[in-house]
């Protein structure tokens, strides 16, 4: 058994990769989360509109995006879905970083899915007068949501979307079954090329250890000041 | 919190170092009464599952069991990814690997290799609306290939400048090439002519690049050190090639019936040496 050695993974090629790797990762959860937040926002209140119909969409698009796992989700946008398209769409997609477009379409979609039942726990928290109240002063639904139900809400809201943040971080990771050059990837190619499976895998580890780590000492911050 | 995370640290580690002791493998392996071959399962002919029958056969496949016939015990046939085919062989979990396992200077650091049992090269499939004729043509273009085998870095050797993009499964780089994901799909020769062969009439929008990126010895691998296996190996590999039943394998799933249609064979199983 050869010697465990981190030394030769902190110079040269093998350092450059997964420190691109650890860089792309980071990006993916960023753009992700920027994408996932709204659009839980928008599925949430749908959840909970005044409108049968429109709760049912809500609800259809949670139990769709949670009740298929993530690596479904990934391959489908990548093999899948972008067949469906036009010719001339397609090949302007695929001449690009289709990789990382499809991984962050379905990141997005299925973190949006728990950021919106997070979400609908903090607007359920809100005493429902205070909607009754808005709407006696006149205001419509979206501006009662938008100027005093929602910012409370988000603000109930934060310690669980962390958790979710963190959830989503180390989802990235299955990004690497569609060739999407993240932490994960570029571990395994430095695996491939050294052998060294365990330094490899320690480096990764530690990586996604201390970025969730730090989420999760915010989330607990957070809790705290809410509280 | 700080204690915790050593104990994670320590029990981590101490997985990863654990290896299975055993005096002399053959004997375990007669002892036990069978074979374990680890094999990819999706690289035709090697190794792959039959359409009808849903069993893993092809030439690998029938090479183990004529090994463990000879060793008069019963061959497990098991699968394994591309990437995990050395670390499996080196925790144990497999007695050798038959697993379309190219033989290389850099593996010889870590396990052992019996008599080469095949000689290939790697090749290109591109799309014919690419333009792409010549493996040069490949620079700065996107690539599609396997994970985890020598496909990546033997053509990262020969295109520099190459814009490489792997997956779990050959089959998932050829689909991507197919999908347009990539101007050019990189495999071993055989698999590569194989799975051309199944596109029928849209063969025409297709084609094989006449160079090879490398050329590639397979062997099977044997932990390191474990010199009555290999010799036990080698020899039944010897006997084969003498009885002419090495070559009726060869021909049962390369030659002209096969996909890959074959008329000769260039090649004897009868050393254990690559060029550096």
């Amino acid at each position: 058994m050869l010697q465990f050695d981190l030394n030769f993974l902190l110079s040269g090629d093998y350092r450059d990769w997964l420190v691109s790797g650890l860089l792309l990762s980071l990006q993916l959860m960023a753009i992700t989360l920027l994408l996932a937040l709204p659009l839980a926002c928008g599925v949430a209140v749908l959840r909970l509109a005044p409108s049968r119909l429109l709760n049912a969409v809500g609800a259809a698009y949670v139990e769709l995006m949670r009740n298929v796992p993530l690596l479904a989700h990934l391959l489908f946008w990548y093999f899948g879905a972008p067949e469906l398209l036009p010719d001339a769409w397609k090949e302007r997609l695929y001449a690009g970083n289709i990789e990382a477009v499809s991984a962050i379409t379905a990141l997005t979609l299925y973190t949006a899915a728990y950021m919106a039942e997070d979400l609908r726990s903090g607007l359920r928290a809100i005493p429902v007068q205070q909607f009754e109240a808005g709407r006696a002063l006149g205001f419509s639904f979206l501006a009662t949501m938008r100027l005093c139900i929602l910012p409370q809400a988000l603000r109930l809201a934060a310690p669980p979307l962390l958790s979710q943040t963190l959830n989503l971080w180390q989802n990235t990771s299955i990004a690497t079954v569609i060739g999407v050059a993240e932490l994960m990837y570029q571990t395994q190619r430095v695996e491939a090329a050294s052998f060294r499976s365990v330094e490899a895998f320690v480096f990764a580890s530690a990586a996604y250890l201390a970025v969730s780590l730090l989420l999760a000492g915010v989330a607990a911050l957070l809790q705290k000041k809410v509280a | 919190m700080q204690t915790r995370l050593h104990f994670a640290a320590l029990l981590f580690t101490s997985i990863a170092f654990t290896q299975v002791a055993q005096a002399d493998q053959l004997a375990t392996i007669k002892a036990k009464g069978e074979l374990v071959c680890g094999t990819l399962g999706t690289d035709e002919p090697n190794s792959f599952i039959d359409a009808k029958s849903r069993q893993l056969v092809g030439y690998e496949v029938d090479l183990c069991r004529a090994i463990a016939k000879s060793l008069g015990v019963k061959p497990v046939i098991k699968q394994l990814a591309v990437a995990a085919r050395i670390p499996e062989l080196q925790q144990g979990r497999i007695d050798i690997l038959t697993a379309s396992l190219t033989h290389n200077k850099e593996r010889e650091a870590l396990i052992d290799f019996s008599l080469s049992t095949f000689y290939t090269g790697q090749r290109v499939l591109v799309k014919k609306s690419s333009n792409i004729t010549t493996i040069a043509g490949l620079a700065g273009k996107k690539v599609l290939t396997v994970k985890g085998g020598t496909q990546e870095p033997n053509l990262r050797k020969a295109v520099p400048g190459v814009d490489v993009v792997t997956f779990e499964t050959a089959g998932q780089a050829y689909l991507g090439l197919q999908q347009g994901k990539g101007v050019g799909y990189v495999d071993d020769e055989v698999s590569l002519l194989n799975n051309y062969a199944k596109l029928g009439a849209a063969q025409k929008d297709y084609l094989v690049l006449p160079q090879n990126i490398s050329q590639e010895v397979f062997a099977f691998g044997i932990r390191k050190g474990e010199a009555g296996l290999k010799t036990a190996v080698d020899k039944v590999l010897r006997g084969l090639e003498k009885s002419g039943e090495a070559e009726q394998l060869f021909f049962k799933w390369y030659g002209p019936t096969s996909n890959v249609k074959f008329q000769k064979r260039s090649f004897k199983i009868d050393s254990d040496k690559i060029d550096a």
